[in-house]
């Protein structure tokens, strides 16, 4: 072997070190943010717009879950935990029991809308009879249970679109619409995300789903909802989510470890701050409280 | 008098039938690569321009560009190869030209084909436990690059291994006769003799490391990050996960945005399995034999 050759190892050695090196050594903070697939695109939207606010700090937005995020909190891996459902009980336990203590921002609201194909003659849904569709040992199996005929809809059975069981979208919905101790209907789809319930309600005359409003397109309908049969409905909006009229309508929170600090605190100011709450409601979300945008 | 028989000709007539049934089924494997590479390019060849490939997403991921997935990618799959690729030669130099055939050689043997049947999904909850967690590498490009190395491992071993094994035994018999000790020939006789076979290796495992979201998607790579990776510790971007996200996370996104993502995907495997392709073909052209 030249002499060359080894210098020119040697150098490239040195080349990978300083780059592994330089790595460790950086000036820029990072937030890591993770969770909720629901708050994903609003968490996204604000990382990119905080740039603009503060370029030496970024944002890292991963999704997977309200119960991706919340582990992540308790696992000590992020500074920043975006949830659709509120900590359960056994979760904040077990985050004293690893020495963390969350402390929960309401960030946005979130009118969870109930979806089903555009030829679906539906117009109104209560809550009663939601239950009774997606509820275990609920009797309504068929469109034609709750006195609809849907066109393209093959026997009228109803298929019941759903979410994965980690999703905070799948957790409220259970608790507001089925109550907590009673279970989801078998056999329904669960769907990896809001976008793919949306998908697949869109194609399919027979299916019903549930999703964020956010997620809503031109191709889809969404159901007034009532508290019970005959009472007044309500249409899911930014404006009905905001009054609290709309039945199902959540809070959506991130969680800190502690009250924040340095430049998480910063970063969660800038989100409840004017900037921040257009943000979300341009995104489809409520603000948390009146906001006035262009 | 000399013509064919009878069953001469029937023998010749299921002849051909049988070498167009198998010319047909050949055939039949190649449209599906026509099909997917036309829809891309029809669908997401409108997406491409100088603006996609060198700009970061803009508007919640509905607009811009995708360069920090690219060199997100470039980084995973750089780090992943420096890992794999020493290891893999090692491991198949010791294979193929030290390991005396015994229980504990067949046993490694064994254990290889075996590690080549994981599901990738299986080797990312491996990579979570072992390097995010234990080792608290973190979600980084070094905890993602690491899974897609052991992932990729059984291919580069058994490339490298069959490679060191076509070159012909007596090559290693001459040169101990002049007195070479086994490193001597392995450095200068088996190894350059080798050198196409190995890269065989390696473009299938850039091909595979480049395309894969399971393996990296707990491990190392985000679904959005403002800024370019600097080091192996950062998390990153990557073109298959951000191809995952564009076309089932977020809503409102134009249909030529994911094709035109997939489109560089692949064509980013395609133009680096032709540079191999063709740096293998100088290789084996430098072949005495």
């Amino acid at each position: 072997m030249n002499t060359m050759n080894k210098k020119a190892r040697t150098a490239f050695l040195v080349a990978l070190g300083l780059a592994i090196g330089a790595g460790s050594a950086e000036a820029r903070t990072l937030i890591q943010n993770k969770g909720s697939d629901t708050l994903v695109n609003v968490a996204q939207a604000w990382a990119e717009a905080y740039r603009n606010v503060n370029s030496d700090v970024a944002v890292a937005i991963t999704g997977g879950g309200s119960g991706t995020g919340i582990a992540a909190l308790i696992n000590g891996t992020v500074d920043l935990a975006n949830s659709s459902r509120a900590m359960k009980k056994k979760e904040i336990d077990l985050a004293k029991k690893k020495g963390k203590t969350p402390v929960q921002h309401v960030v946005g609201y979130d009118a969870l809308a109930v979806f089903v194909h555009q030829n679906n003659p539906v117009q109104n849904l209560s809550i009663e009879q939601l239950a009774e569709i997606y509820g275990e040992d609920g009797k309504t199996e068929k469109w034609t249970d709750i006195g609809i005929e849907v066109p393209g809809c093959k026997g009228q059975e109803i298929v019941l679109v759903s979410r994965q069981n980690n999703s905070g979208t799948y957790a409220y919905f259970r608790k507001a619409i089925l109550g907590k101790a009673r279970d989801y209907k078998l056999g329904t789809r669960d769907m990896h995300g809001s976008k793919d319930v949306i998908d697949l309600v869109e194609k399919t005359p027979c299916a019903i789903g549930y999703s964020g409003l956010a997620y809503a397109t031109s191709h889809i309908k969404m159901a007034c909802i009532s508290q019970k049969i005959g009472d007044g409905c309500v249409s899911p909006s930014v404006v009905t989510a905001e009054d609290r009229s709309y039945p199902i309508a959540r809070p959506l929170f991130m969680y800190t470890n502690g009250e924040p600090k340095g430049e998480v605190k910063k970063y969660l100011d800038w989100i409840l701050g004017d900037q921040g709450q257009c943000i979300i409601s341009r995104k489809g979300y409520a603000p948390v409280r009146a906001v006035k945008c262009d | 008098m000399f013509g064919p028989a009878e069953y001469n000709i029937r023998n010749e007539r299921t002849e051909r039938l049988w070498r167009i049934l198998f010319l047909v089924m050949t055939i039949l494997l190649i449209i599906p690569v026509l099909v997917i590479l036309a829809t891309l390019i029809v669908k997401g060849g409108p997406a491409l321009s100088w603006e996609f490939l060198f700009d970061d997403p803009k508007d919640g991921m509905t607009k811009g560009g995708i360069f920090p997935a690219l060199v997100g990618t470039i980084w995973l799959v750089t780090v992943a190869l420096l890992v794999s690729v020493p290891l893999g030669v090692a491991a198949a130099l010791y294979l193929s030209e030290y390991a005396p055939d015994n229980l504990f050689t067949r046993a490694i043997n064994l254990a290889i084909i075996n590690l080549a049947g994981v599901p990738s999904i299986v080797h990312a909850l491996f990579g979570v436990g072992a390097f995010v967690i234990f080792f608290g590498f973190g979600t980084s490009i070094l905890s993602a690059s690491l899974t897609l190395a052991i992932m990729t491992l059984p291919v580069v071993i058994v490339a490298t291994k069959e490679s060191l094994q076509a070159v012909p035994y007596a090559f290693r018999e001459a040169c101990w006769s002049m007195g070479a000790t086994r490193w001597q020939t392995i450095r200068r006789v088996v190894l350059p003799n080798a050198v196409s076979g190995i890269l065989t290796g390696i473009i299938l495992e850039v091909s595979r490391t480049t395309g894969e979201t399971a393996p990296i998607m707990f491990t190392g790579a985000a679904f959005f990050l403002p800024f370019l990776p600097e080091g192996i510790f950062d998390q990153t971007m990557a073109l298959s996960l951000h191809l995952f996200v564009v076309s089932t996370q977020v809503p409102n996104v134009p249909e030529h945005l994911p094709y035109g993502v997939a489109l560089v995907l692949i064509a980013m495997v395609l133009i680096m399995n032709s540079a191999s392709i063709a740096l293998r073909i100088y290789l084996r052209s430098l072949k005495k034999w």
